[in-house]
C-alpha cells in the first residue's frame, strides 16, 4: 500500500513538472479561424508602442479574420534578439530590421521573403517610397524590405555660439577645423561625443570612409566575400577623426560618456556641436527650440570618395520566409506604410518617413522637412558602418576606435587588425 | 513500515529531480560540448565540422586571458573586500557601543544590493564621469587634482572602477549574513573572555572569526562564483570597452553568440567556463572538508 501511494506521488510530482512546459502555445487567439500575424518591432517605448497599438487595431478592424500580435525590443537588444528567434519556431511573421549587411545576413540564409512580386503588382506602393529607402534592402536586384524610417547623420550647432564668434555652417573639412579651432578658444568644447558604446565614433567613421575611399573600393570591401581594407583612405579616415580629438576639439573623456550625457551637454551649452540623426531632431526642437541649426558632414577637400553622400540609413521591417499567411504578413506591411498611416506616423512619432509627401510642412516641424530635404538631395547613403559590415569585422573596428580616442592604437595597427579579420573570415 | 530503509521507494522520489537534473544540467553540458566542435548560426540550418579549431583560436586570443584575468581580478577583490571587511563591519555593528544604532547602519549597508543593476551602472557611470562627475569634484575639492581620470574611459582604470561600484553595492549583503551567524554565537564565550581580559580585537580573532568559520567559507564560496559569473555591471557599464580593456567571460561569450553569431565559438567558451568554475568548485569542496575534518 505504501509502495503505491509513494508511486502515486512520484506520478504526480512527475506531471507537475511536465505540466510547466506545455501550455505555453495555448494563450488566447480569439476564434478558431482567425489568422495571427506575429509583428515584432524596436520602438519598446511607450510613445512609440501606443502608435503600433492603434495602428494595429485600425488594421484588425480593416481586415476582419487577420489579428496582430506584437513584441517589441530595444535598440540593443533587438540585434541579439533577432537573431535568436529566427532560429525557432517562434519567429515573427513581420520583423525589423536595420538595412545593408544586417538585413543582407537574414536574406543570405533564406530567411526572408522576396517582396518583389508583391511590389511589382502594386506599381503605386512602390513607386510612393524613396528609391534611397528601397535600395539599401535590395540583394540581387530584388526587394526583401520596406522602409519605415529613413534617416540622416547632421552636426547640430549652437546658433547663439557661432553667432557671436561669426561662423557660418562649413561647407569643407578645413573650414570646419577653423570653425573648430574658434570655438574652441572660446572655453567651449567645440563637439560633444559620448562613446562609451562605440557606435558614435563609429558614426564618424561610416561617413569619413565614406569620404575618403573611392567608392567601387568601399563598396567591394564592405562585401565579405571580396573585403580588403588595403586602401589608404581607410587610415585617412582614421587620421581625420583622430585629429579631432589631438586638437582638443572633443569633451573631455569621451570614452566614459553616454551620448545622452553629451545631449544634455550640448542643452546645457558645455559644447556647441553634437553629432546626430534626424530622428533625435524633435528632442531639439523640444528642449532647444528656435536656438539650433544643422548641417552634414563637410566635403574633404582631397577625398577619394563621393563628397555628395551623405551618411545614413533606412531601417524597416522585412516578412519571414517561413511565414504561415505571407499575404496576409505583406498586407499588413502596406497598410503601414500607406501615404495615410505614413502621415500619422510623422505627425505621432515625429519619425522621418521614405513615403513620398508623408513629411510635409503641415504635419512636421521645419527642421525635419528641411533634414529630408538634405536626405533626398544627396546622391547616396553611407549606411552605418556596424551594420553595413560583417559584424565580425564590425566588433575589430568599433572597439578599436576607443582605443584610438585613447591614444592606445595607431590608425595603422587599427587597419591591420581589420584586415586580419576579414582575411579570416573570407577563408572560412 | 520499512520506508526509511527501502533503496527502491527512495530511488523512485528522487527519480523526478534526477531526471530533471540530468535532463538540464548534464545533457546540455554534453551537448554545449559537441556544439562547440562545429560552425554554426542561430538562424541557419547548416552546420560544419571545424573540430578544435574554437578552442585553438581561444587559447591565441588576448581578449581571452584580459577577460580571464578581469575575473580573478573580480573574485580576488570581492573576497578581500565583501568577505574581508564584511566579517569586520558585522563584527563592528554587534559591539555593544553600535548595537543601538545597528538597525540603521544595517539598512543603509545593505540598501545598495537591493537595487537594480542596471541603476547602479548607469548611476556609477555619472559618479564616475571625468567633467561632471562626483569622484572627480571631490578630488579636486581636496586638492588631488593628480589622481582625477576619465575612471570608465581608461583601459588601466576601467575594471577596477566597475569592480569598485561592485563592491559597494554587495559588501551589505555578505554583511548581513555574517551578523545573522554572529549573533548565533552565544553570548557566554564573550562574557568569558571578557571577564579573562580579552579586549575587543582579541574577542574577534579568537571568538568571532573561529565561530564564523562556515559562514566565511559559504561566503567566499557565493563570491568567486559570483566573480566568475559576472556580465551585466560589465554589460551596463562599459560593455567591455574601452577597447576590450574590461571583457569577461560571460561578456566575451555573449559578443561571440549573440553579436557575431559564432554560436561554436560561443559553445567553446561556455566549456572552457565550465572547466574552470568546476575546477575552482572542487577545490573549495576540498577545503570545505579538509576544515570540517579539524
Amino acid at each position: 500500500m505504501r509502495r503505491k501511494i509513494a508511486l502515486l506521488l512520484c506520478l504526480v510530482m512527475l506531471t507537475g513538472l511536465f505540466a510547466g512546459c506545455t501550455g505555453t502555445d495555448t494563450k488566447t487567439q480569439g476564434s478558431s479561424d482567425d489568422i495571427t500575424i506575429k509583428f515584432l518591432h524596436k520602438w519598446p517605448n511607450q510613445k512609440d508602442n501606443d502608435y503600433f497599438v492603434s495602428a494595429i487595431a485600425k488594421f484588425e478592424e480593416a481586415n476582419p479574420g487577420v489579428k496582430v500580435s506584437m513584441d517589441s525590443a530595444g535598440d540593443e537588444a533587438m540585434k541579439d534578439k533577432i537573431r535568436v528567434v529566427m532560429g525557432t519556431t517562434e519567429q515573427p511573421d513581420v520583423f525589423f530590421s536595420w538595412s545593408g549587411e544586417f538585413a543582407k545576413n537574414f536574406i543570405r540564409e533564406g530567411n526572408v521573403l522576396d517582396l518583389t512580386p508583391y511590389l511589382e503588382a502594386d506599381p503605386e506602393w512602390r513607386d510612393s517610397i524613396m528609391m534611397a529607402g528601397l535600395e539599401p534592402f535590395m540583394e540581387d536586384g530584388k526587394y526583401y524590405g520596406i522602409p519605415y524610417r529613413i534617416n540622416g547623420k547632421f552636426f547640430v550647432y549652437n546658433k547663439k555660439i557661432f553667432e557671436e564668434n561669426n561662423l557660418s555652417e562649413p561647407k569643407t573639412w578645413s573650414e570646419f577645423l577653423s570653425v573648430l579651432e574658434t570655438i574652441k578658444g572660446t572655453g567651449v568644447a567645440p563637439i560633444g561625443l559620448g562613446n562609451i558604446y562605440p557606435w558614435a565614433a563609429c558614426h564618424y567613421i561610416t561617413g569619413l570612409n565614406q569620404k575618403c575611399v573611392p567608392e567601387d573600393v568601399r563598396h567591394d570591401d564592405y562585401i565579405r566575400e571580396t573585403g580588403e581594407y588595403t586602401d589608404p583612405g581607410y587610415i585617412k579616415a582614421l587620421e581625420h577623426f583622430k585629429e579631432l580629438n589631438d586638437k582638443g576639439y572633443f569633451q573631455e573623456g569621451v570614452n566614459s560618456t553616454e551620448h545622452n550625457m553629451a545631449l544634455e551637454m550640448f542643452y546645457g551649452e558645455k559644447v556647441a556641436m553634437v553629432y546626430v540623426e534626424l530622428e533625435e531632431f524633435g528632442d531639439f526642437d523640444e528642449k532647444f527650440e528656435g536656438e539650433w541649426g544643422f548641417f552634414p558632414m563637410p566635403a574633404i577637400e582631397d577625398g577619394a570618395g563621393n563628397q555628395n553622400f551623405l551618411t545614413g540609413a533606412p531601417d524597416g521591417f522585412m516578412v519571414s520566409s517561413r511565414s504561415a499567411n505571407p499575404d496576409e504578413a505583406v498586407a499588413f506591411l502596406k497598410f503601414l506604410t500607406t501615404l495615410e498611416n505614413s502621415s500619422e506616423m510623422v505627425q505621432t512619432l515625429g519619425w522621418p518617413s521614405p513615403v513620398e509627401g508623408a513629411v510635409n510642412s503641415e504635419n512636421s516641424p521645419a527642421s525635419l522637412v528641411a533634414g529630408l530635404e538634405a536626405v533626398s538631395k544627396a546622391e547616396g547613403m553611407a549606411l552605418w558602418l556596424d551594420t553595413d559590415i560583417d559584424i565580425r569585422i564590425s566588433d575589430v573596428y568599433l572597439p578599436a576606435l576607443q582605443e584610438l580616442l585613447n591614444n592606445d592604437k595607431t590608425p595603422e595597427q587599427i587597419m591591420k587588425e581589420v584586415q586580419e579579420i576579414s582575411e579570416r573570415i573570407k577563408a572560412e | 513500515m520499512k520506508l526509511y530503509g527501502n533503496k527502491k521507494t527512495a530511488l523512485l522520489f528522487i527519480a523526478p529531480a534526477l531526471l530533471f537534473v540530468l535532463l538540464f544540467i548534464y545533457y546540455p553540458i554534453v551537448q554545449n560540448f559537441f556544439m562547440s566542435l562545429y560552425r554554426w548560426k542561430a538562424f541557419g540550418e547548416d552546420r560544419i565540422w571545424v573540430g578544435l579549431q574554437y578552442y585553438r583560436r581561444i587559447a591565441q586570443d588576448p581578449v581571452f586571458y584580459t577577460a580571464l584575468t578581469n575575473n580573478f581580478l573580480y573574485a580576488l577583490i570581492s573576497i578581500v573586500f565583501q568577505v574581508g571587511f564584511g566579517l569586520v563591519i558585522a563584527a563592528i555593528l554587534e559591539e555593544t557601543f553600535f548595537r543601538r544604532f545597528q538597525g540603521f547602519f544595517r539598512t543603509v549597508f545593505f540598501m545598495p544590493s537591493v537595487i537594480s543593476i542596471t541603476v547602479v551602472g548607469l548611476l556609477f557611470q555619472l559618479i564616475y564621469h571625468p567633467s561632471i562627475g562626483l569622484l572627480n569634484n571631490f578630488l579636486k575639492a581636496i586638492g588631488l587634482e593628480n589622481l582625477t581620470r576619465a575612471w570608465l574611459g581608461e583601459s588601466g582604470s576601467a575594471m577596477y572602477a566597475i569592480i569598485a561600484s561592485s563592491q559597494w553595492q554587495y559588501i551589505g549583503y555578505i554583511m548581513l549574513l555574517f551578523l545573522v551567524a554572529i549573533q548565533k554565537i552565544p553570548k557566554e564565550l564573550y562574557e568569558s573572555a571578557e571577564m579573562d581580559g580579552a579586549g575587543a580585537f582579541q574577542r574577534f580573532i579568537h571568538i568571532t572569526v573561529p565561530q564564523v568559520k562556515e559562514t566565511i567559507i559559504m561566503n567566499s564560496i557565493i563570491t568567486v562564483i559570483g566573480g566568475f559569473k559576472v556580465f551585466d555591471e560589465v554589460y551596463v557599464m562599459t560593455a567591455g570597452g574601452p577597447g576590450r580593456s574590461t571583457e569577461v567571460l560571460a561578456t566575451f561569450l555573449y559578443r561571440s553568440g549573440f553579436r557575431n553569431d559564432e554560436m561554436g565559438m560561443a559553445s567553446a567558451i561556455a566549456s572552457i567556463i565550465f572547466v574552470i568554475t568546476f575546477v575552482l568548485t572542487l577545490v573549495q569542496l576540498y577545503i570545505n572538508r579538509k576544515i570540517a575534518e579539524e
